[in-house]
Parts: structure tokens; C-alpha cells; sequence
């Protein structure tokens, strides 16, 4: 068997594993390292597994995980993201479909802070969905923003899909951060814009609700600023090469930790909780990385990355179609195994391809985080659906009625990306020059 | 119901939880006060390396808490398909094939421990030495391992019961 031909068989052999339930992060390893040793020996195949798992968890780059994620649980347990609401329910709940917009509003705020999808869409499916049953709302609006709104993490920056990008590819993560800035705003406005059309076509989806004095919302806005002071200084401190983005993610967290202190919004209990939870998602999210480390030393020896990247640039079609062919690869891979986990599987087998057809990786970055954020709500592995369906009881088909329109937003924002680059690139080009 | 060897699993499980928690939140800390220490001209010497230390402790620590809170990612839609033997035929199976893996991952990091101390591998500005580190993941990919026997001998346990 040839190198290539070893190298599908095994990725063949993985896709079969992932189907018994094995953990996948442990799968990749498995069957890097098997199929290591088929090349090279099991001694060396042995070795490389220690090694490379030893290396990923003592790489300083790799830090960055746990501090951004230990921000974003402090915030969630802080019930920041149930402020952020309050504030913009305040300012622009009485208008039609209000309610829903501050939902997409507190959300794009709580971003700022925080890259969990699921955490936002479970906070705003206790907070906000209550709020609009109240005032009337149609389920399908209320618990299809909701649904979708958590997608924002994957773009706004601190996201951890483009953190992982970014270590993966070795590309600098504080021009990833920009470059998300934009678009992520962008998708918010096209939530905002279908809440706004919805609502005006069809009144009876969203009830006007209470208009709140002037004194009530200015009393609300520290929140809004406290935020925003924290989202300006990592983001700001990366900019400018003062911070690494590991203290950028310390800073933030501590920044996040001490106003939540101040307010006694959290006790030493919720900090706990937010280290044990933090722990966990970091501790899946390494094990699937150290798993892809292994897998790619594997995929590396196979040339498949380069066959790859050979056979996708000599196909005769014009190369924004080639992209989207890697797009709807990394959807379908992601429906069926997981969105993240499918990133990070196929990331190293397709940016060879990506950088030989002339693409900017910064802008691949952005478009492959697009693309898991329609990713995790489309069937069948739809974390933040079945989050929604779970804490608010309403069925899927009726979920997923509301979750169109705003599907169709992230698809129309990822088209605009293809035509106008700009729109990633525009301000890491200011910033970074 | 709970036998000792659950019950042990869950207290070592607590212990490395609270080791990891707290070198996660040192490892906070440390970074924040190198950042404005630097920010006065007083950087913290080899603070780049004791974070990427502290990590080792963070992850290596939380790889038996992952598995025991299932926390990893899984495909579970086929899974779901298979009828109760055979769920526990092919958990049995996954779990095996795991256990081999982490196995094979602890001695290695054993073999690297030995390596690192035989050549006296040390960190280039504290000079701390990287063998206790590389033991102590080793030991938790062992704990790793037993997770997975115990995981073997709950859906069995839970199929007699």
C-alpha cells in the first residue's frame, strides 16, 4: 500500500471508531499512533505518543485555553450575561420585537467576555425566553434567536474556535481576533435586521412590551461599560503587542474576577464552580488538540496534506468554489462527528490547499468559524437547539422554524465574507501593519 | 450502588480537581502579576515557563475528572442505536482500546521522566527540572487507565443488577 492509500485507510478506519463512541480526541491519538507504527515501528510510534501529549500540555501557547475559558464561566456565573439583557431590555425592548433584540444585544456584549455558544444559549433560554413568554412572543421567535444568538462566540472575539484556528495553523491569534470583530457584528446586525422585518410583517409574533424611563436605562449602563472596558483591554492589549494572548486572557479573567468580587456577585462557591467547570472544558479541549497532534504526525508522514492540496488546486474550477467545497466538507464532517472536533481533525489536511490557491489564512480563519457556527445548529449534532429544547421543553421541529431565519443570516454574512475579504481583513491590516 | 473502588476514584479525582483548580488559578495570578510588573519594568523572572509548567498540572491533573464526568466529546447517535448488550459490549470495547492507549502514554511519560532526569533537563531560566512533571502526567494517565477499568465494571455491574 502506498503512503496516501495507508493514510485514507486509517482516517477510513478513524470515522468507523468515532461511530463505537470512543472519546475522539482518544480516537485521533489511537489511530495516529497505530497507524504511525504501520509506518514506522511501534517504538517510534510509542514514543511519539508520550512525547506529543507531554508536549502539548506543557506548550506555553496552549495556555491560552483555560484563562479564556475560566473568563467567560466567571462571567456566566457572575450572571453578567442576565445584566447585559436587563440593560439593552431596557433601551430597546419596546420596540417591535424588542425583547428578542436585546437578546441578540445582551448576547453580542456577553461575547465579548465569553466563547461558549452553549453557555450563552442556556443562559438566555432561563433569562430571556421567560421574559418574552410573558409579554406574548411567538416560540418560534423567542426560542429561535435564542438557538442561534449563541453562535455569535464563534466569531466575536475571545472565540475559542479561532483560538484553536490560530494554534492550529500557527497564525497569530490577536489578527484572528480582529479579524472576527467585523463580521460577528455584522451577523448580530442581520439578527437584529430579521427580528425587526419579522416583527414589523407580523405583529402578532411580538408584542410591544413596557417602555422604560431615561433615569432606568442610564442607571443600567455601568454594566454595558464595565464590559466593554474589559473587552478593549484584552483585545486592546493584543493589539498593540503588550499582551501575549495568554495575558490577555489572565488580565480579562482577572479583570472579570475582581468586578465580580466588588459587586458580590460571585462567592468563593461560584468561583469554584467556574475553575471546575473551566478544568473540564479545557482539559476536553486539549485532549482533542494532543489527539490531532498525534493524528497529524500520522496524516504528515502520509503526504495526504499534500496530495490534497495538489488535487484541490488543479481542479478546474474557479478557486471561491473550491473553497466552498471545503466549507460543506466541514459542515458535513461536523454534522456527523462534531463541529469543533471535525475543525480540528480537518484543519491541518486542508490549509495546505487553502495557502497554495493564494487564500489569507486570517480570512480562512473567519470563514471556517462561520461555517462551525452554522454548524452547531444545524441537525443532527445541534448543541445549542438541544439546549434550548432541553431547558424551555418546546419541540425541535417548532425550535427549528425559528432558527431559518437566522441560519439564513449566517449563510448570507459568510457569502458576503467570499465577495468583500475586506470585511475580515480590513482591521487587522490597520492594526497589525 | 458505590463500591471502594468508585469511592477511591472519586476522592483522587477530587484531589488532582483541587491541584488543577489551583495551579489554574496561580497560573492567573503569576501571568497578571508578571503583566504589570513588566508594565513597571520588573518583570517576573521565567514566568513564561512556569505557566507553561503550571499547564502540565492543569490538563495532565484534569484527564481522569474529563472521563469521569463524561465530559469529552463523543458521537452518540449510533450508539444509541444498539440494543443494551450490545451497548455494553461495544462500551467494553471503546473502553479497552483506551486503556491500552493510556497505557502505552503513561509508560512512555515514565521513559521520558527517566530520560529527563538521566540527562538533568531543566528549565532554561528557573532551572527547574522536568522530570517530576513528566512522572506526575504519567501517574495520571495511570488514574486515567483505572477510570476506564471502572468503567468497563459499572455497565457490566449495572447489566447483572
Amino acid at each position: 500500500m502506498s503512503e496516501v492509500t495507508t493514510g485514507i485507510v486509517f482516517l477510513i478506519i478513524l470515522l468507523l471508531l468515532f461511530g463505537t463512541g470512543i472519546e475522539l480526541g482518544f480516537g485521533m491519538a489511537l489511530i495516529g499512533m497505530v497507524g504511525f507504527a504501520y509506518l514506522n515501528g511501534w517504538t517510534a510510534a510509542m514514543q511519539l505518543a508520550g512525547r506529543d501529549i507531554y508536549d502539548v500540555i506543557t506548550n506555553y501557547g496552549y495556555t491560552v485555553f483555560p484563562l479564556f475559558i475560566l473568563m467567560g464561566q466567571i462571567g456566566f456565573n457572575a450572571g453578567i450575561a442576565v445584566r447585559l439583557y436587563d440593560a439593552a431590555h431596557k433601551f430597546i425592548g419596546h420596540i417591535p420585537g424588542g425583547l428578542a433584540m436585546a437578546t441578540v444585544c445582551g448576547a453580542t456584549g456577553f461575547k465579548a467576555i465569553c466563547g461558549s455558544s452553549a453557555a450563552t444559549s442556556a443562559t438566555f433560554a432561563s433569562v430571556a425566553i421567560p421574559e418574552m413568554d410573558r409579554f406574548g412572543y411567538d416560540k418560534r421567535l423567542s426560542t429561535g434567536i435564542v438557538a442561534t444568538v449563541g453562535t455569535l462566540g464563534c466569531i466575536i472575539p475571545p472565540s475559542v474556535v479561532l483560538i484553536i484556528f490560530g494554534v492550529i495553523t500557527e497564525q497569530s491569534i490577536g489578527k484572528l481576533f480582529m479579524a472576527g470583530i467585523i463580521p460577528g457584528l455584522l451577523i448580530a446586525l442581520f439578527f437584529l435586521g430579521v427580528i425587526y422585518g419579522w416583527a414589523k410583517i407580523n405583529p402578532k409574533l411580538a408584542p410591544q412590551s413596557q417602555k422604560f424611563p431615561w433615569k432606568a436605562r442610564v442607571r443600567s449602563l455601568p454594566e454595558i461599560f464595565w464590559v466593554l472596558m474589559v473587552f478593549c483591554v484584552v483585545v486592546g492589549g493584543i493589539m498593540t503587542g503588550f499582551f501575549t494572548p495568554t495575558e490577555a486572557g489572565a488580565v480579562g479573567t482577572f479583570a472579570i474576577l475582581v468586578l465580580a468580587l466588588a459587586k458580590r456577585d460571585l462567592k468563593f462557591k461560584g468561583y469554584v464552580k467556574s475553575v471546575t467547570e473551566s478544568l473540564g472544558t479545557a482539559g476536553m479541549i486539549l485532549m482533542l488538540i494532543a489527539g490531532s497532534v498525534i493524528l497529524g504526525h500520522f496524516i504528515a508522514v502520509t503526504n495526504i496534506p499534500q496530495q490534497t492540496a495538489e488535487w484541490l488546486v488543479e481542479l478546474p474550477i474557479h478557486r471561491y468554489f473550491v473553497m466552498l467545497l471545503i466549507c460543506i466538507i466541514y459542515l458535513f464532517g461536523g454534522s456527523f462527528i462534531d463541529d469543533l472536533a471535525f475543525m480540528i481533525l480537518a484543519t491541518p489536511i486542508f490549509y495546505p490547499a487553502v495557502e497554495k490557491l493564494g487564500f489569507d489564512p486570517i480570512w480562512f480563519g473567519v470563514v471556517i468559524a462561520i461555517t462551525v457556527a452554522v454548524g452547531v445548529v444545524i441537525p443532527p449534532v445541534a448543541v445549542c437547539v438541544f439546549v434550548v429544547k432541553n431547558i424551555t421543553k418546546v419541540p425541535m421541529g417548532e425550535i427549528y422554524k425559528g432558527v431559518m431565519p437566522f441560519l439564513i443570516s449566517l449563510i448570507v454574512v459568510g457569502g458576503l465574507l467570499f465577495a468583500f475579504p475586506q470585511l475580515a481583513l480590513w482591521l487587522p491590516s490597520v492594526f497589525f501593519k | 450502588m458505590e463500591n471502594k473502588f468508585d469511592i477511591f476514584l472519586k476522592g483522587v479525582n477530587k484531589i488532582l480537581t483541587v491541584i488543577g483548580g489551583t495551579a489554574l488559578t496561580i497560573m492567573m495570578l503569576l501571568t497578571v502579576s508578571d503583566v504589570i510588573l513588566r508594565a513597571f519594568g520588573h518583570p517576573i523572572l521565567g514566568a513564561y515557563e512556569l505557566v507553561a509548567l503550571l499547564l502540565a498540572i492543569v490538563i495532565g491533573f484534569t484527564i481522569p475528572k474529563v472521563s469521569l464526568d463524561k465530559g469529552h466529546v463523543i458521537m452518540e447517535f449510533l450508539l444509541e442505536k444498539l440494543s443494551s448488550n450490545g451497548k455494553a459490549i461495544m462500551i467494553t470495547f471503546t473502553r479497552l482500546l483506551c486503556i491500552g492507549l493510556f497505557a502505552i502514554v503513561s509508560y512512555n511519560l515514565f521513559l521520558i521522566a527517566k530520560e529527563f532526569n538521566l540527562s538533568g533537563e531543566v528549565s532554561s531560566t528557573l532551572k527547574i527540572p522536568f522530570y517530576p512533571i513528566a512522572y506526575c502526567v504519567g501517574v495520571c494517565c495511570f488514574i486515567e487507565c483505572l477510570v476506564l477499568v471502572s468503567d468497563i465494571v459499572m455497565v457490566w455491574r449495572a447489566r447483572h443488577e
